[in-house]
């Protein structure tokens, strides 16, 4: 056996494609890897223009590519990651996977002959494993960061990506000068309702009332649980009128919901504590004691309803 | 650590093969790209493990690492790492010839570096008598925070590796980027040894 033989008979048992184009994009060449999962005989294809054989080619794109393979003679690289395959083509796990083509990872070789005619050999492997299973793990990651932010009862945020995300809202706040509010409502006598109702009452309870809110909220709204039935709302740029209005909101759909649970109708109250960002804040965690503060006084002066933080001067009572 | 540092004649051959190998290199560049591309004068230097990680994070505007290894005969490998800011992701594509829709932010970043490393090892190569070839290029890490934590995450086989750090300015548009060159701690005496005997050539 010959090298020549050699080199072609592993270039036909390789698991990978080889094709050979010209600086025309017309093929020369390609192996039996690509004559089968093209389903096309080298015979019919030798000579004859790519994007003739592969229409689903960006033609444009790919120009740009050979030619700085010829031009700088460097090798050039095509991943899964950012196209998930160049060429239409079968892969081996058809009935396990949900790839309609096979994911590749291309390299494009520059090739000169002594003769200097120029060509780029474009090798092609079959990836579609490890993007499969690349797409399940970047999914779980995605669902388990998901998990990491959502509280598992109320599906709002829980209390630590919440004052993550306040935390970002203030500093962006403080620079660029924006308005900030803050609301903050606490269930009354929630400990009594779980003595009534026991603690799925409860639950279905604080389930039901988060659900309500949140279809108040507009986009940029924040929603969270921040403890045991005390909720919290950042509203970024928006006034204490605004803040106000919403609050009241709140605090009125709440005392409006009927909560069926088992045979009982459930009828529970909120009170609401409001603040905005002032020029004495300098941390966000004195935002929340502003608020937190009218929610105190919003507990003592009566329950259900909203008080505005004292420390702008003026009480908002209802 | 000192029986690995280059001495001054070795420091001072190995900046002017890099020296040669940048000209080279911007003037294919602008061919290729239609415009000027300035190559700074590099900085050489010795960098430990944790050093290392320091550069990257005091770069604190950077967006996106993304690393290529390369590797040639006589033991010469490494690993390159292009660093890209925010603002320079605005004309890339333009900058390449590509139209902006035809492909991802992450795809012309990762053909730039592909383009600027492949291109200059190829000449620093060629002036050494190698033929360097290359891993695909990945994208690292897409913003700042993932990449130091990346990089902390990393349980590195190496303490010190030799860094060669170019800038590369496209000042047509606007554009900058770092490219550095890490050559591991095993390859070192190998890229001493090919500095020497071109020394000795002389």
């Amino acid at each position: 056996m010959s090298l020549d033989e050699i080199c072609s008979d592993i270039a036909n048992k390789l698991n990978t494609g080889i094709l050979i184009i010209d600086n025309e994009y017309k093929i020369v060449l390609w192996n039996r890897y690509l004559e089968i999962h093209a389903n096309k005989n080298i015979d019919n294809v030798k000579g004859k223009n790519i994007f003739e054989v592969f229409p689903e080619l960006p033609e444009k794109w790919f120009k740009r590519k050979v030619e700085s393979v010829f031009q700088l003679n460097a090798q050039s690289f095509c991943s899964w990651e950012q196209r998930h395959h160049l060429f239409e083509l079968q892969h081996t796990r058809p009935i396990t996977t949900n790839s309609h083509f096979m994911a590749q990872n291309c390299t494009f070789l520059p090739l000169e002959a002594k003769n200097n005619s120029q060509h780029v050999c474009i090798l092609i492997e079959d990836v579609t494993d490890v993007c499969h299973y690349q797409t399940m793990l970047n999914k779980t990651l995605e669902d388990l960061a998901q998990a990491n932010r959502i509280d598992g009862l109320t599906q709002v945020f829980n209390r630590k990506h919440w004052e993550e995300c306040l935390e970002k809202e203030f500093s962006r706040a403080r620079r660029y000068q924006h308005g900030l509010a803050l609301i903050m409502f606490d269930l009354d006598h929630f400990k009594l309702l779980n003595d009534t109702y026991g603690h799925l009452g409860g639950d279905k309870v604080l389930i039901e009332t988060a659900k309500v809110i949140s279809s108040l909220l507009r986009l940029g709204d924040l929603f969270g649980r921040y403890g045991g039935e005390e909720f919290a709302i950042i509203l970024p740029n928006t006034d204490k009128m605004g803040a106000i209005d919403v609050a009241e909101r709140i605090r009125v759909a709440i005392s409006e919901n009927v909560i069926k649970f088992q045979e009982s109708q459930i009828k529970v109250t909120a009170s609401v504590g409001v603040a905005i960002i002032n020029e004495n804040d300098l941390r966000y965690e004195d935002l929340i004691a502003n608020a937190d503060l009218a929610l105190y006084d919003a507990k003592a002066s009566g329950r259900n309803l909203v008080c505005f933080a004292k420390e702008v001067a003026e009480d908002y009572n209802i | 650590m000192s029986e690995l540092n280059l001495n001054e004649d070795q420091q001072d051959c190995l900046q002017e093969i890099i020296n040669v190998a940048m000209g080279q290199a911007s003037d294919q560049l602008a061919r290729y790209l239609d415009t000027f591309v300035y190559l700074k004068v590099p900085s050489i230097e010795q960098v430990s493990t944790l050093s290392l990680i320091e550069t990257i994070n005091k770069n604190e505007k950077s967006v996106a690492v993304v690393s290529q290894g390369f590797f040639g005969y006589e033991g010469i490998r490494g690993e390159a790492l292009l660093m890209y800011q925010p603002k320079d992701s605005d004309r890339l594509a333009d900058l390449l010839g590509y139209e902006p829709d035809e492909l991802s932010v992450e795809e012309q970043i990762i053909d730039l570096s592909s383009i600027l490393t492949t291109t200059f090892l190829n000449v620093f190569a060629k002036q050494i008598d190698n033929q360097m070839s290359y891993s695909a290029p990945r994208l690292l890490a897409g913003s700042q925070t993932a990449i130091s934590d990346h990089l902390a995450q990393q349980s590195f086989n190496w303490d010190l590796a030799l860094k060669v750090k170019i800038t590369y300015q496209v000042t047509d548009y606007s554009f900058n980027c770092d490219m550095v060159l890490l050559i591991p701690e095993s390859a070192i005496n190998n890229i001493k040894a090919v500095i020497d005997r071109i020394l000795e050539e002389f």
